[in-house]
């Protein structure tokens, strides 16, 4: 090698400096979107899978990625945009999306949808039949870890979507299989059969957990191990019909996607969107005030209340289908005695709780199903604070000032969620402090969401609790009675109080096969007026589900899962 | 000599590896939660239950379960004899895949602050210790109180408060490299390494400004006690016999000092050594500050999700650095002080 000429090395400074000077230049610009119609959007985590039948599905970020590269059949159609600059779906107006229009026949319960011709997908797949027969298909083999499509197909009342494809016995094999239930009538035509007649069917269409893939995508990414692709959505990418392709996707760190040109509703306006894990939501709140990033979500309300005073950023919300309330578990002494329950239910700070958790972005909550679900009923006269009120039960109750009260020290530990401690607990002091004003002995327990779901779901031994994390994904009020109040060994899936009321048990069995609507309605307004009466859940408030975003960008929509569309946004 | 000690330590290392292991295949499996419940949160029917706990494995025996885990049960599947970690509950990808890629980002961020730390603190430390109540001595006693008296997490949260929002000198804390850009293409994993390997100045420099501030602020806190060890290794030194026959003799005080800080730097090694073993998952709490997506992160996510496929292959992954890390800090030990490697 020959030793370098002195014009050489210094051309190579030279060259060095150069580079370094423009570098810095460029990172001192810092990370500013590429083009306007960039969106930078920072969230507390990115999705851990894409797949709706796989361990993540549950995981909001994993929705958000799901519900952008993904399409449903049919969706809700907009209502309104509000006053805050959110656009709000219409629960009772469904609107075609892949399907673009379809038909019911009462007497065979079978449905016709007419698929959109010439979608395309970001694999250059083609929209026909056989992608929806090959979703159904997939989700009745119930091969993923965690089968949502099964699971939503069998709310929906499909047929032949029963608890008979779990099992390893020749019969569960045969029932894995999609028969006559959904089926081609030609390349743009399908059938899907009820085995009853049920309101839910739509809705559960319109859900995440339902969403059509694109055959060919997928079966190539097949093996013999894994013949329903489950890995790649899991791992990799997607094949689906959505408005948007997945460009870059590493978990626990970022998730790129651009535009889908050929995405049937017209092309996106913003091109790309990068979904940026920022785990401190203190870093969300700087850098978007700083203008580097367009999107935050999940910052505590203390912070979107701050952030609504900053210049160039604006914050919004819509309280759709978040809540919280207080769990008392009916196997749990002294929780079985109605006059305990309703003591505590006077001696709720709500107003505080308004004021100082949510920092006004909350309501008081007269009902325990979501007050914008159809079927909602509020009570007639909702639970107020009233502390003298609450002594006055406590006594009736047998435990005169909390006299009594300290042989259940146990019962009395508030359980919630240690990873919302910024934002649930100021809220579990201020009922703390009520609730011992009022005579109960009441001690904090967080716990890790994972120790709080397995005690929630599958031991359901909490006995006192606060819950913020309960969303019931279908939009119905029936299907969340059917998910919380039914006894558990009548459906009852998630009761995590083992609450049981003949009453309501059998008022729902009618209600669930009810198709005329207004009958229906009645029969649910009949439950909740029963549940609020057993004080089942403990209402307290209903929240906003809220979002800031850069003023250079507008198009905010609520959606029922919480997870913004991309599709929606506009650059300005 | 040297060869048959190293062979002996790795053998050492196995064995413990194996013992750990074992051990924390048991340990978090008395953790109080079910990691089934994480799957049931849409449909938590008995049906779904047993699907999930089938499909993460949980519902065969204890004792298949750990045969599978290190490979003595070829019926089940790979294992660790046959260099499978598992596959993460949470990513649904191999455990190995997953800390193959977030061990670089946080084996950069904390190599780069040890050898900044280092350059720093070792002469502040031996000058401190050569002037005992000199400026330098006061200054750092100064220092030690500021930079001790609040955690990392509050220094960052500070640091990007001042040089990022305020000052607009440091990049946004998103990570190693501005989101919008792509990250070079991966050959080792090491994004540093990777874009020169690339030939990408603009992605490397760009990723030199975003450790910047990450990096100073484990530079901030590990200089703190990395002075404090050269200091008072270096002030037992320089009261040794050798150092006062060295001044009796004569010779120049710089040379004292270099004798005097040979004799330090054997016992400060050891400690550094440590202190660069507990960053590897100490590191999180700055990791979670600028987003880095690096194993301590990894680690919690883990733990905090009752992950145990990844808890494992974490626990496993970082002693094992952590092990080899001491044997080259033996190695180096006998460099320093030649008696040891006779011995």
């Amino acid at each position: 090698m020959s030793p370098k000429l002195p014009e050489e090395t210094s051309s190579m400074s030279r060259k060095f400096l150069t580079v370094l000077a423009s570098t810095t230049l460029a990172g001192l610009a810092l990370a500013a979107p590429a083009s306007a119609a960039d969106v930078l959007f920072l969230a507390e985590d990115v999705p851990a899978g894409l797949n709706y039948d796989g361990p993540a599905a549950a995981i909001p970020t994993s929705q958000t990625g799901m519900v952008n590269v993904m399409e449903p059949l049919v969706y809700y159609a907009t209502k309104e945009v509000n006053s805050e600059g959110v656009s709000i779906p219409d629960f009772g107006k469904f609107e075609g999306r892949l399907a673009e229009s379809w038909t019911f026949d009462k007497a065979t319960l079978t449905w016709t949808f007419k698929l959109r011709a010439g979608v395309k997908g970001c694999g250059g797949a083609t929209l026909t039949a056989d992608d929806v027969l090959y979703t159904f298909a997939r989700a009745k083999s119930v091969s993923g870890a965690a089968p949502i499509g099964w699971f939503l197909s069998n709310v929906g009342s499909i047929a032949n979507f029963t608890p008979a494809v779990f099992g390893d016995k020749e019969e569960n094999k045969k029932a894995k299989v999609l028969g006559d239930e959904v089926t081609k009538v030609d390349d743009l035509t399908v059938k899907i059969r009820q085995a009853e007649p049920n309101a839910l069917f739509l809705p559960v269409l319109t859900i995440f957990g339902l969403m059509i893939f694109d055959k060919e995508t997928m079966e190539k990414h097949a093996t013999k191990e894994d013949p329903w692709s489950h890995n790649f959505v899991n791992n990799e990418g997607m094949g689906s019909f959505g408005a948007y392709c997945i460009e870059r996707w590493t978990k626990d760190n970022e998730f790129a996607l651009t535009a889908n040109p050929d995405y049937y509703r017209g092309k996106p306006a913003i091109d790309r969107v990068v979904m940026k894990k920022v785990p401190q939501s203190s870093n969300r709140v700087v850098v978007l005030q700083s203008g580097q990033a367009q999107l935050a979500q999940s910052l505590t309300p203390k912070e979107y209340d701050s952030l609504r005073k900053a210049p160039g950023v604006k914050v919004g919300g819509h309280s759709g289908n978040q809540n919280l309330f207080v769990h008392m578990n009916f196997k749990s002494k002294p929780f079985d005695n109605i006059k305990v329950r309703q003591a505590i239910a006077y001696a709720i700070p709500y107003d505080a709780i308004i004021a100082n958790g949510y920092f006004g972005q909350a309501s008081a909550w007269a009902g325990v199903v979501p007050s914008t679900y159809p079927g909602y009923s509020a009570a007639a006269e909702p639970y107020k604070t009233d502390i003298a009120k609450a002594k006055a039960l406590l006594a009736e109750a047998g435990f005169p000032d909390g006299k009594g009260l300290e042989a259940f020290a146990d019962s009395f530990a508030l359980s919630y969620v240690a990873e919302k401690e910024t934002t649930v607990g100021p809220i579990v002091n201020a009922i703390q402090s009520s609730l011992r004003e009022a005579g109960f002995p009441v001690t904090l327990n967080p716990m890790p969401q994972t120790q709080y779901g397995d005690r929630q779901l599958v031991k359901k031994d909490l006995p006192f609790a606060i819950n913020e994390q309960e969303k019931p994904i279908g939009v119905d009020a029936g299907y969340a009675t059917q998910l919380f109040f039914v006894s558990g060994d009548k459906g009852g899936l998630n009761n995590m109080i083992n609450y049981s009321n003949p009453m309501v048990d059998d008022t729902w069995a009618k209600a669930r096969v009810e198709p005329d609507n207004a009958k229906r309605d009645a029969m649910l307004a009949s439950i909740q007026k029963q549940l609020m009466s057993d004080v089942a859940w403990l209402p307290v408030v209903e929240y906003k589900t809220q979002f800031a975003w850069s003023d250079k960008i507008s198009g905010i929509g609520w959606h029922p899962d919480n997870s913004i569309r991309f599709f929606d946004l506009k650059g300005k | 000599m040297l060869l048959r000690t190293i062979l002996r330590r790795l053998a050492v290392g196995v064995v413990q590896l194996l013992g750990l292991t074992v051990a924390v295949f048991f340990l978090i499996r008395l953790m109080p939660a079910d990691p089934v419940s994480r799957f049931v949160g849409i449909n938590p029917s008995k049906a779904a239950y047993a699907q999930a706990a089938k499909a993460i494995g949980v519902d065969r025996p204890i004792s298949t379960q750990l045969l599978h885990y290190l490979g003595l049960a070829p019926s089940q599947g790979k294992g660790l004899l046959q260099g499978n970690l598992g596959t993460s509950w949470v990513s649904n990808a191999p455990v190995l895949k997953d800390i193959a890629t977030a061990l670089p980002v946080t084996l950069e961020l904390i190599t780069m602050a040890f050898i900044i730390a280092l350059i720093i603190a070792v002469p502040i430390g031996m000058l401190a210790a050569l002037r005992p109540g000199g400026k330098t001595d006061k200054a750092v006693f100064v220092y030690g109180l500021f930079a001790g008296s609040q955690p990392e997490f509050w220094w960052a949260l500070l640091f990007v408060f001042v040089f990022y929002f305020k000052l607009g000198i440091a990049p946004p804390p998103l990570g190693l490299i501005n989101p919008m850009n792509s990250p070079p293409p991966p050959r080792t994993g090491f994004y540093t390494i990777d874009s020169l390997l690339a030939g990408d100045l603009t992605t490397f420099f760009d990723l030199l400004h975003h450790l910047m501030l990450p990096v100073a602020t484990l530079v901030f806190i590990l200089s703190g006690p990395i002075i404090k060890m050269v200091r008072q290794n270096m002030e037992q030194a320089l009261t040794a016999d050798f150092v006062l026959y060295a001044r009796a003799a004569g010779m120049p005080g710089s040379t004292v000092a270099r004798y005097a800080l040979r004799a330090a730097m054997a016992p400060s090694m050891t400690l550094i050594g440590i202190l660069y073993g507990f960053m590897l998952g100490g590191a999180v709490l700055v990791e979670s500050v600028f987003s880095l997506p690096g194993i301590g992160q990894y680690a919690v996510r883990s733990i905090l999700a009752f992950d145990y496929p990844a808890i494992q292959g974490v626990v496993l992954v970082i002693t094992a650095i952590s092990l080899v890390v001491y044997l080259l800090l033996d190695l180096l030990h006998a460099i320093i002080d030649p008696r040891l490697a006779q011995e």
